[in-house]
């Protein structure tokens, strides 16, 4: 009988706040990482050789760090020089950061992708550096690399999990909260591990309409 | 007095990569409505000095005039400008993968120009009917043949109304039945006045609409003279040794 009282409206609804705190993490995260990927990405292709250097500075330190170190300097280390993050905060920083980082590898190939006779009309028809990125390279760079930064916001979705390490109670808080109360972990882990498939699969099929809406004929997508 | 201020001139035109010369002191004077031809083995400087005008190489040495006025200053919005004064047009057409035929000639107009977009779709009309192309302004890049991609390109050079046009090999990479169209646009703007300078291997083509062949060689120009002079009665022995193999090989103006 105790296997029917598992699911309770409390914990139901204990795992619904969950989800809810791990769908505001990832979505401004998604974003955040998405922009900084392109700036760091556009930086280390087309900066000048100081610039591109701070970039990739960048890019080491934050894919090279692991996450969790990196979510425990925002949270205990900050407080330090006297300044102090929320939770959420530090959580939605840390991962923006990351995944930028893991993101710029992405748009940075796709950019070299961008054959370099485009470049060339671009500036003989008197667009300057930056005009030409956003209105020429970006756009078809961003095309090339909506798969790879697809499967990095995928990645995203699962290491959101992190947040409850820094006292962000998201869906994985919840669960081990719930799973130290009943002491059904494989029951509740079980539970988790599926809402966080229905995440990544609702935002794969996000993605692939993305894709497909931003096709063109040339840019040809397989499958 | 004023008819003879040629509307480009070059001087002493010098690009080093490493200890490699592709560029030794090539001057050249283009007055309006002047088409010059610059003809010469593959490697010998063509590309570079035409990319050297636009400054998409930025030569070593070298003074430029554009209108009498010498471009002293090759960066920011001075250059802009100035590119938008000069026409290009490449070998591989180089148009934008992303955007339509229209787009591609629009989006200079409104991004560079700053033209509303309503004032720059008529103009890309236009110049896309010029070409014979209205009924393909809706297709992208990857769906036209390589003669319809070069005309975007023309057209998209045109709209920017410069006073020069640059031709690097505008028919080099197109297949045999597909060059006449792209030559017949280049003779219209001929007739229409517009000034030019083109590379090429057609050397029929050259001699029938060019006022002037100039003959590049290693980075120098060797010699420059009306079609007749250097096709037939060229005075450097290089130059004859060209001519008559290209000749063979593109055929005479009626190509």
């Amino acid at each position: 009988m105790r296997e029917l009282f598992f699911f309770q409206p409390d914990i139901v609804s204990a795992l619904a706040s969950g989800l809810w705190i791990s769908v505001q993490l990832i979505i401004p995260s998604a974003l955040l990482g998405i922009i900084i990927g392109v700036t760091i990405g556009a930086l280390r292709v087309y900066g000048t050789p100081s610039i591109k250097a701070m970039a990739n500075g960048f890019v080491l330190i934050f894919r090279g760090f692991p996450l969790v170190v990196q979510l425990f300097i925002w949270y205990f280390g900050l407080p330090y020089i006297g300044i102090y993050l929320s939770p959420f905060v530090a959580a939605v920083v840390g991962f923006s950061l990351c995944s930028g980082a893991y993101q710029s590898e992405y748009v940075r190939g796709a950019f070299l992708s961008v054959k370099t006779g485009q470049t060339l009309a671009a500036r003989a028809l008197g667009f300057s550096q930056i005009k030409m990125i956003l209105f020429v390279t970006l756009p078809q760079a961003f095309r090339r690399a909506l798969p790879g930064c697809g499967n990095e916001i995928i990645y995203l979705i699962k290491y959101s999990s992190l947040a409850y390490m820094i006292t962000c109670i998201e869906l994985t808080g919840q669960g081990k909260i719930i799973a130290s109360d009943s002491f059904r972990y494989t029951e509740t882990f079980m539970v988790i591990g599926a809402l966080y498939l229905i995440l990544t699969t609702v935002a794969a099929w996000l993605l692939r309409r993305l894709e497909t809406r931003l096709h063109i004929p040339g840019f040809e997508q397989y499958g | 007095m004023a008819d003879t201020i040629p509307i480009l001139r070059i001087e002493q035109m010098t690009k080093r990569y490493g200890d490699k010369e592709v560029l030794k002191n090539a001057s050249l004077s283009i007055n309006k409505g002047e088409l010059k031809v610059l003809i010469g083995p593959s490697g010998g400087g063509k590309s570079t000095l035409l990319q050297c005008i636009n400054f998409l190489i930025k030569p070593d040495k070298g003074r430029i005039w554009l209108d009498g006025e010498e471009i002293l200053r090759a960066k920011g919005k001075a250059l802009y400008d100035y590119r938008q004064k000069v026409g290009m047009i490449f070998q591989d057409f180089n148009l934008f993968d992303h955007l339509t035929a229209l787009h591609n000639v629009e989006i200079a107009l409104v991004r560079v120009k700053g033209l509303n977009k309503g004032e720059a779709r008529d103009r890309a009309v236009l110049e896309l009917g010029r070409v014979g192309l209205t009924e393909y302004m809706h297709q992208y890049p990857a769906e036209l043949s390589g003669g319809q991609k070069q005309r975007v390109s023309i057209a998209r050079a045109l709209a920017m109304d410069p006073e020069i046009m640059l031709l690097d090999e505008p028919t080099s990479a197109l297949d045999p039945e597909l060059i006449s169209e792209v030559l017949d646009v280049i003779r219209t703007l001929r007739s229409n006045g517009m000034t030019m300078i083109m590379s090429t291997h057609h050397i029929g083509f050259a001699s029938e609409v060019a006022d002037e062949l100039v003959f590049l060689e290693d980075g120098s120009i060797v010699e420059t003279g009306s079609p007749v002079k250097i096709l037939y009665q060229a005075e450097c022995t290089r130059t004859r040794e060209f001519c008559s193999k290209i000749t063979e090989m593109y055929g005479n103006a009626s190509s």
